[in-house]
């Protein structure tokens, strides 16, 4: 578990957000609790993986609103609903809206953790792969016009002299655009840079 | 008549006809009258005509002028007398002085009664314009259509007579042959019986006007008088249809005339009426004479009173209570009529619809109160809610100190804090427990004897709109005095709503068949009173028995609590509650009470 990492407690129940945070340090997890939806947003969200722990009836704006809330500002932390009594279609929605789990109270603690732990692994994991998109992206960004062209060429699967031809120049230049492109994207091997650029484009711009 | 009829269309109306023949002058020869040798007067023999002319004249007006003529003939010894008259006709000015005719003609042309000549151009046209006597020969000569009026005229003498200055007409003789010549002794006679005739005339058309008078007097007296009849008979139909009490009285304060529906309505009779012993001042209780007083000054400033409310004695001595209006029959007289209507009915209902209205505002408080209570399903999950948190808040620090202690991370102060909170949620948890307890001592079952009809007519006026609103077809079922039953009325009234209600829910969705709802009440095999709610609705399906578990539900927006209680509510009155499939749609809830074992039945 990444030391950095923060479980949010949404109750309006004094006890239950004190239980909670009691409980989950126990598992050595930082916790922030909360009373109400609205305090909670006005908290700067972390650099670090997190997840939410949610109760369905809350004060003010409902668990559930509060997940569209979310989503309507693009918030992508993932949510564990808590809840009193909660009934099927209650919990179908939060779950189509991509909550991670949906306990009735009392729960099992080892649901909870278990829970939370999925929770914050699925937001780490989403994290890094935000953040090798952005690398790559940089990278990619600082080649120049020609070695992109060549090497979206290269992608497609042309071969140098093809190039050549079509751009007008000699196949040696081509092979020195490749090469240095190569060492930009940091790619190992043309499969590795091939990936990198699906990544980037998107895989379904293959050869046209 | 045939003459008569010829002559007169041998003389047409035209005012004027072109003179082609003789000129006026060349047939007039009025001087040669005192050159002619006189004969001498016969003044006896005039004088007796004139006094049987006067005598005629009262006797019988109708035919004076026909008997001047005669007179004229006589006197004159001519062969042919008469008068012309003009035309009067006041319906019809384009007659009226347009023409003379001859009412009257004695001698040879007497066959020409009714003929006439044109006022402007004819030989008494001419003897008015001239205003003397003229004497006239042939006189055809001029008016081409006197040519065809046989016996020709040798001689004419015309004169003129007046009625106050205006010429109305000519007297005149005709000689047909010259066996005779009219002179001055003629001239003289002809000028006496001219004034005669203006006298005759005058006395004529006063008799005549004073006919017309008198005629149309009567007609007018017939209209009214039957118009006077046809009111009276209205009038008369009115008062005996007896519809409403209505009666004629005085400002005296007595009662003329009266209906029977009045005499009923103040339980009079009818002797006591002709007796003259009934006054509607004394009619009237004391504390209305001042209302009675302002419609007086009302009848006397207006001639009517407008209707209102008031009371009358009745002989007995009892009150009714009526709507009065009256009206005098002459602007500032002292008899009129007025009208009463027994208000009697209309108060019982009013005072009925009051009490109605009373009793259904309290069932409303109570059903109210019930459906307060009917939310315990939200309550319910509301003390879920009050009770599952401080549960989870215990659940929560409980394990976190099992994981403390297992790991054997045993900071005294961390697991004292975490147990305060146990023991403090603990608490908690109880206190909602007790707070829900108390509220339930509130509300105590209370029992009477209670007509389950009578519940099922409250909570059908209650739902009347929802059955309307959703084009609920209501069947009611039910069986005339069951036998009381031991209950509470509300809880009866939520279980009943609830049936019902749910009856009406299961039916909103079905568009391809009736909705109908029966409600039946009846006694079943074991002598209890049974209550069937049945609909047409979705039905239960396979679910039938797990209605009744708490929680369960089919509906949208149900809880699943009304079922639950609404058995719980029936058992605790000894009675049982279940459901079963209608056929072919929908379905039935029924339950049973036990009857009232005092209550008869």
């Amino acid at each position: 578990m990444t030391r950095a990492s923060v479980v949010f407690v949404v109750d309006d129940d004094p006890s239950v957000r004190s239980s909670l945070k009691f409980l989950l340090s126990t598992v050595g997890l930082q916790v922030e609790s909360f009373e109400s939806a609205e305090t909670f947003l006005q908290r700067k969200s972390p650099d670090a993986p997190s997840c939410l722990v949610l109760d369905v009836r809350l004060r003010g704006l409902s668990g559930l609103d509060f997940q569209r809330e979310l989503a309507a500002r693009n918030i992508r932390i993932p949510i564990v609903f808590v809840t009193g009594h909660g009934d099927i279609p209650m919990s179908v929605r939060a779950m189509k809206a991509g909550a991670i789990e949906f306990l009735t109270k009392p729960y099992r603690d080892q649901d909870l953790l278990d829970a939370v732990r999925i929770a914050l692994e699925r937001d780490r994991a989403r994290r890094e792969q935000e953040k090798d998109l952005t690398d790559l992206q940089q990278r990619f960004d600082s080649l120049t016009p020609r070695e992109q062209e060549v090497i979206s060429m290269v992608v497609s699967g042309m071969l140098n002299k093809q190039i050549a031809g079509q751009l007008g120049t000699a196949e040696n230049t081509v092979k020195v655009h490749r090469s240095r492109a190569m060492e930009k994207m940091n790619a190992q091997s043309f499969a590795d840079l091939v990936r990198m650029i699906e990544k980037i484009k998107g895989p379904a711009k293959k050869a046209s | 008549m045939s003459e008569s009829a010829q002559s007169k269309s041998a003389v047409p109306l035209e005012t004027s006809i072109p003179p082609s023949g003789a000129s006026l002058e060349s047939i007039l020869c009025t001087e040669e009258l005192y050159r002619r040798p006189s004969r001498p007067p016969d003044y006896e023999k005039e004088n007796s005509a004139l006094v049987a002319l006067v005598s005629a004249l009262a006797d019988s007006p109708s035919t004076i002028f026909q008997t001047l003529a005669e007179t004229i003939l006589d006197i004159t010894q001519c062969d042919s007398a008469g008068l012309s008259l003009l035309t009067r006709d006041g319906k019809k000015p384009d007659v009226c002085g347009k023409r003379f005719y001859w009412p009257a003609i004695a001698g040879m042309w007497n066959p020409h009664v009714g003929g006439g000549t044109p006022r402007n151009f004819g030989p008494c046209g001419d003897v008015l314009d001239q205003n003397r006597t003229l004497l006239f020969r042939h006189f055809e000569r001029r008016y081409p259509y006197l040519m065809p009026v046989i016996p020709a005229a040798e001689e004419c003498l015309l004169v003129p007579f007046y009625v106050a200055g205006h010429a109305v007409g000519t007297i005149w003789a005709i000689m047909h042959s010259d066996r005779r010549k009219f002179d001055a002794e003629d001239d003289r006679v002809m000028a006496a019986l001219g004034k005669f005739a203006s006298s005759a005339y005058q006395a004529l058309v006063h008799i005549e006007d004073l006919k017309f008078q008198v005629a149309e007097r009567e007609k007018a007296e017939a209209a009214v008088r039957e118009l006077a009849n046809g009111l009276e008979a209205k009038f008369r139909c009115l008062v005996d249809a007896n519809i409403m009490g209505i009666f004629i009285w005085n400002l005296e304060g007595k009662i003329v005339e009266a209906n029977e529906a009045f005499l009923h309505i103040v339980e009079y009779d009818r002797e006591d009426l002709v007796s003259g012993c009934m006054r509607w001042t004394d009619l009237t209780p004391p504390e209305w004479r001042d209302r009675d007083e302002h419609a007086v000054a009302e009848l006397n400033a207006f001639g009517s009173a407008k209707p209102y409310e008031k009371e009358y004695l009745q002989k007995g001595g009892n009150r009714v209570p009526v709507l009065v209006g009256g009206a005098l029959f002459e602007e500032g007289g002292n008899e009129g009529v007025a009208f009463v209507l027994d208000l009697s009915e209309q108060k019982r209902a009013q005072e009925n619809w009051k009490e109605a209205q009373q009793a259904l505002h309290i069932t409303q408080l109570e059903l109210a109160r019930v459906s307060r209570l009917t939310t315990m399903g939200e309550l319910a999950a509301s003390i879920a809610h009050e009770v599952n948190q401080p549960l989870t808040a215990v659940t929560n620090n409980s394990n976190a100190c099992l994981r403390l202690l297992a790991a054997r991370d045993l900071e005294p102060q961390v697991l004292r804090r975490a147990l305060e909170e146990i023991v403090a949620d603990g608490t908690r948890a109880s206190a909602v427990l007790a707070q829900i307890r108390a509220l339930i001592k509130k509300t105590p079952a209370e029992k009477t004897k209670v007509d389950i009809n009578e519940v099922i007519q409250e909570v059908l006026s209650l739902t009347g709109r929802e059955l309307f609103e959703n084009r609920i077809l209501l069947e009611r079922q039910l069986t005339d005095a069951l036998p009381l039953v031991l209950a509470d009325r509300v809880q009866l009234q939520q279980v009943l709503l609830n049936l019902i209600m749910n009856g009406i829910e299961a039916m909103t969705a079905i568009t391809d068949q009736p909705r109908s709802l029966w409600v039946e009440s009846r006694i079943d095999e074991s002598g209890d009173i049974l209550v069937a709610v049945r609909d047409s609705g979705t039905g239960l399906g396979v679910e039938a028995d797990r209605v009744f578990t708490h929680f369960f539900t089919t509906k949208a927006n149900g809880m699943g609590m009304g079922l639950p209680i609404s058995r719980s509510l029936i058992e605790s009155h000894g009675g049982r509650l279940w459901a079963t499939p209608n056929y072919p749609h929908g379905a039935v809830f029924s339950f049973t009470l036990p009857v009232d074992a005092e209550s008869p039945s």
